[in-house]
């Protein structure tokens, strides 16, 4: 029965026009070298284990477009990522971006970046990709310039140019150091110009990249299939032929059909009560796995509010806040401690708020700044969360930071709490709140992501915290494209950052899946890019 | 005979009239509370990604700073044209929404019903007959428990129970995700599909998935239908032409059977279709229970999402169904009884 519906599967590839999911009707499995091709750089399947030709990943995401000009959300990106190609990629396990479709990527000058595609390519529909499509994904991103869509992350690009078939040219408004992480971007994906419209979105369902994996059928909050695009020729050729994603409307749905066995990995976003019960179930073959990753959780001060505009009032807080406390008790050791805005496994992270405050609670000098600065002991702080964006640990999280702070005797702390949309508001345009907590994804792994878009000109939360030399040295690191020169203005920033205190880091979050033993490769996809990469996953045949 | 005709004509015809006011007051009532509501779709997805200006620039795009009045007149506008728009959040068209979700909802309702019938009649018959009994009792309290109990819980308790715990019964989802993958689309209800298309033998792993969510919505309507089978039972027991029928020497279960449930089962025929509204509300809980892929879930998402459009249009088929059902039972009513006219 299940070699029958193996083979039928591959039979929806077929029809879809691709080769590579057939080949084995009469068989569930495919060589450990992967019925695309040669096994990837990134594979650690040995040659003699047979695969599986499917592989159900199961996940709570959900996917807004699968046009990359309508794509700003995790969900799709971690689709558009297996399905299109960029001029650039950051490889698994690496931070530096890399050719993909592009041979070369260089600055000519600050302001001038040239790229060379690879010869041959196509997208799954048979199509070369050629400079135009190039230059028409960006131009059309741009002019749609979609509401739900990244194309905000483009306002560097003053002009594209496709000199010849083989050439694209990016002319900057400034000169722009992040300008190749942006092309790793899924802003920057490319799409067919002969196929997608200039002026709007492409249907979900005919979506059409020339990524190693081609869709073939989409049903919106149910299901997404993919196949081997079998017109990819780049180096992340798929081991698996077929990969189903199953969408689910929530973690406990998720915890059941991992259980149940009705999926293969279960990633995004089990709760750490889940996690922590699903990695005592190794008898029903299923472990869970964690690797790096790079969403983070900090406290924002609104500095032009009292308390929080004392300086002594932030630095005590900072002072007594327990990390590896937090990581734990609330947790279980899925997170772990973040000591500044640039989570430590990218390059210019420095552990900025440990070496100004310690790795431990301080109480006796909180108790002393505090003094010093005249404040009548304990200090009430109304502190605000949101209880569901983030997740149900959210609540915790808080009352756990209630709890240390009032351990320490200096605090007394009110907590509430409302939902997003009202606490977005609350936070960010009435600025009602002087202690609140936030999270963030990273659009791109550069510690600029991290930096920029807090502590320049109040931040996108618009806190009031402003420092010029904070600002001169973020412009001094967007000028220069020589990474040892950034580093050194990051490093300042972020020690300013620990000297002024207008956020405090809390923890960084593990890439964590429950998967069944049999799936592998897993491991090597959790980076700081955070993108499933399909092409590095594999499955014994049972 | 005509004047007869006329005045049903009449009937219909003013039925038909109030259908307008009440989808416009619904329609008003959803646009007022998703606007009163604070925020809005690009808020809830992007805010914490995008600058204040960034975020306004796209509210801008979208015409969400535009005065109240104006977004209003604007949507009834484009109602008005039968344009509901695409959802913000994933692009989608109402009507796509409707031919590729609805499908799930209606053969999750068709089999809840199904349910209903077939536990609450037998119920609600043998509690009319031994009424008073330890046997009536206990249907009884069976049957405001499953009608008070919230759907949520009990498909919570299903599940637990069938599928965590005796691994019977599968725990979510319309089908495995390889006979979802491998199903044709013809009709968009996946039992249909797999029917029309002879796929078999994925048939018997569509209705595993279907038992927990058809039960569960199923025993809600079951709870209605056991009370008011054991009323018009008792009814009908008491009634003269039963003691005619015993008095001419009928066998009790002949009595019971053709005489007294039959008539009984008359107004449950109308009840059934008012369950409608009743069963559509259940089927937004239960499809967010068991990840059934309905309009209720997709209506719970776009309502999370605060996306106006989603929203909108999803209640407004809801309510359409409704008001649908409801005049076709009214009119059939009516031709059924002259006594029902305005």
């Amino acid at each position: 029965m299940r070699t029958h519906r193996f083979a039928m599967l591959g039979c929806v590839a077929l029809l879809a026009g691709a080769t590579a999911a057939c080949g084995s009707s009469s068989s569930d499995t495919n060589s450990g070298s992967g019925s695309g091709g040669s096994s990837t750089s990134g594979s650690s399947t040995p040659a003699s284990t047979k695969l599986a030709d499917t592989i159900i990943w199961g996940t709570t995401d959900t996917v807004v477009s699968l046009d990359p000009a309508g794509a700003y959300d995790l969900g799709s990106q971690q689709l558009i990522g297996n399905m299109y190609q960029n001029l650039l990629s950051i490889p698994a396990g690496g931070t530096d971006p890399q050719p993909d479709a592009a041979q070369s990527c260089d600055f000519s000058d600050p302001k001038t970046y040239t790229c060379k595609l690879k010869p041959g390519l196509k997208f799954s529909n048979g199509d070369p990709l050629t400079s135009a499509d190039v230059k028409f994904s960006f131009d059309r991103e741009l002019k749609i310039a979609d509401p739900s869509g990244a194309s905000s992350l483009l306002a560097p690009l003053k002009e594209t140019l496709a000199p010849d078939p083989e050439t694209v040219t990016f002319k900057l408004k400034q000169a722009d150091a992040v300008w190749p992480f942006i092309l790793t971007h899924t802003v920057a994906a490319i799409v067919p110009s002969k196929v997608y419209p200039a002026d709007k979105k492409q249907p979900d369902a005919d979506a059409i990249g020339s990524g190693p994996y081609k869709l073939v059928k989409y049903t919106p909050g149910q299901q997404a299939v993919f196949v081997a695009n079998p017109n990819y020729t780049g180096p992340n050729k798929a081991q698996t032929p077929n990969i189903i994603v199953q969408y689910y409307n929530q973690p406990s749905a998720l915890k059941l059909a991992i259980e149940q066995g009705d999926v293969d990995i279960a990633y995004r976003s089990l709760s750490p009560t889940d996690l922590k019960s699903l990695a005592s179930e190794s008898n029903k073959g299923i472990k869970v796995i964690t690797g790096n990753g790079t969403e983070i959780r900090y406290i924002v001060f609104n500095v032009t509010k009292p308390p929080a505009n004392q300086l002594a009032v932030r630095r005590a807080i900072a002072q007594v806040v327990d990390r590896q406390a937090i990581s734990t008790n609330v947790y279980n050791d899925t997170v772990k401690p973040l000591w500044s805005t640039i989570p430590a496994s990218l390059p210019g992270a420095i552990p900025a708020f440990k070496t100004a405050f310690g790795d431990k609670p301080n109480i006796p000098a909180a108790k002393a700044e505090l003094e010093k600065a005249g404040i009548k002991l304990p200090l009430t702080l109304d502190g605000w969360y949101t209880p569901t964006h983030y997740g149900p640990a959210e609540v915790d999280l808080w009352n756990e930071i209630k709890r240390q702070l009032e351990a320490s005797g200096l605090f007394k702390v009110n907590l509430d709490s409302t939902e997003w949309t009202q606490y977005k508001d609350a936070a960010f345009s009435k600025h009602q709140y002087y202690f609140y907590g936030l999270g963030w994804f990273p659009d791109y792994p550069d510690p600029d992501n991290y930096l920029s878009p807090f502590v320049r000109d109040g931040g996108f939360f618009q806190n009031g915290y402003k420092n010029a030399n904070v600002d001169k040295w973020l412009d001094a690191e967007l000028a220069t494209s020589d990474q040892n020169e950034r580093i050194k203005y990051f490093q300042k920033v972020q020690e300013q950052e620990a000297k002024d205190v207008p956020l405090i880091p809390l923890w960084e979050g593990k890439q964590t899946a429950a998967i069944k033993d049999t799936v592998m490769g897993m491991e090597k996809t959790f980076d700081p890019a955070f993108q499933f990469r399909f092409w590095l996953v594999t499955k014994k045949a049972s | 005979m005509s004047r007869t005709a006329g005045s049903l004509r009449g009937y219909i015809l003013v039925r038909i009239g109030l259908m307008v006011p009440m989808v416009w007051v619904l329609l008003t009532v959803v646009f007022l509370l998703m606007r009163v509501a604070p925020g809005d779709p690009i808020s809830a997805t992007l805010g914490g990604k995008l600058s204040p200006a960034e975020l306004a620039r796209r509210q801008h795009a979208l015409g969400f700073d535009k005065p109240i009045l104006t977004q209003y007149f604007e949507y009834l506008g484009q109602v008005v044209q039968l344009k509901f728009g695409k959802t913000i959040t994933d692009g989608q068209s109402i009507g796509s929404i409707v031919v590729s979700n609805g499908g799930a909802t209606l053969e999750l309702t068709i089999a809840a019903l199904l349910v209903a019938v077939l536990v609450g009649l037998p119920l609600g018959l043998v509690a009319g007959r031994y009424r008073e009994t330890i046997g009536d009792a206990v249907i009884r309290v069976f049957g405001i428990l499953t009608y008070a109990a919230p759907v949520f819980f009990v498909g919570l308790l299903c599940q637990l129970l069938f599928a965590k715990n005796l691994n019977w019964l599968p725990a979510s989802t319309q089908a495995s995700a390889i006979v979802q993958a491998t199903a044709p689309v013809t009709t968009h209800i996946l039992l249909l599909d797999l029917v029309i298309h002879g796929q078999w033998g994925d048939i018997g792993d569509v209705l595993k998935h279907l038992i927990l969510p058809a039960v569960t919505l199923g025993l809600l309507v079951a709870g209605v239908f056991i009370r008011l089978v054991r009323v018009n039972v008792g009814q009908a027991l008491g009634g003269d032409y039963v003691e005619a029928a015993r008095a001419r020497g009928v066998p009790e279960r002949k009595v019971v059977t053709r005489h007294a449930f039959k008539n009984a089962l008359v107004p449950v025929v109308t009840v059934m279709g008012l369950q409608v509204a009743l069963l559509l509300g259940g089927a937004v809980l239960t499809e967010q229970t068991f990840n059934w892929p309905g309009l209720g879930s997709q209506l719970l998402k776009y309502l999370n999402n605060r996306d106006y459009i989603g929203v909108q249009g999803i209640v407004t088929v809801f309510a359409l169904v409704v008001v649908f059902v409801s005049l076709i039972i009214d009119i059939i009513n009516a031709m059924i009884d002259p006594r029902v006219r305005y």
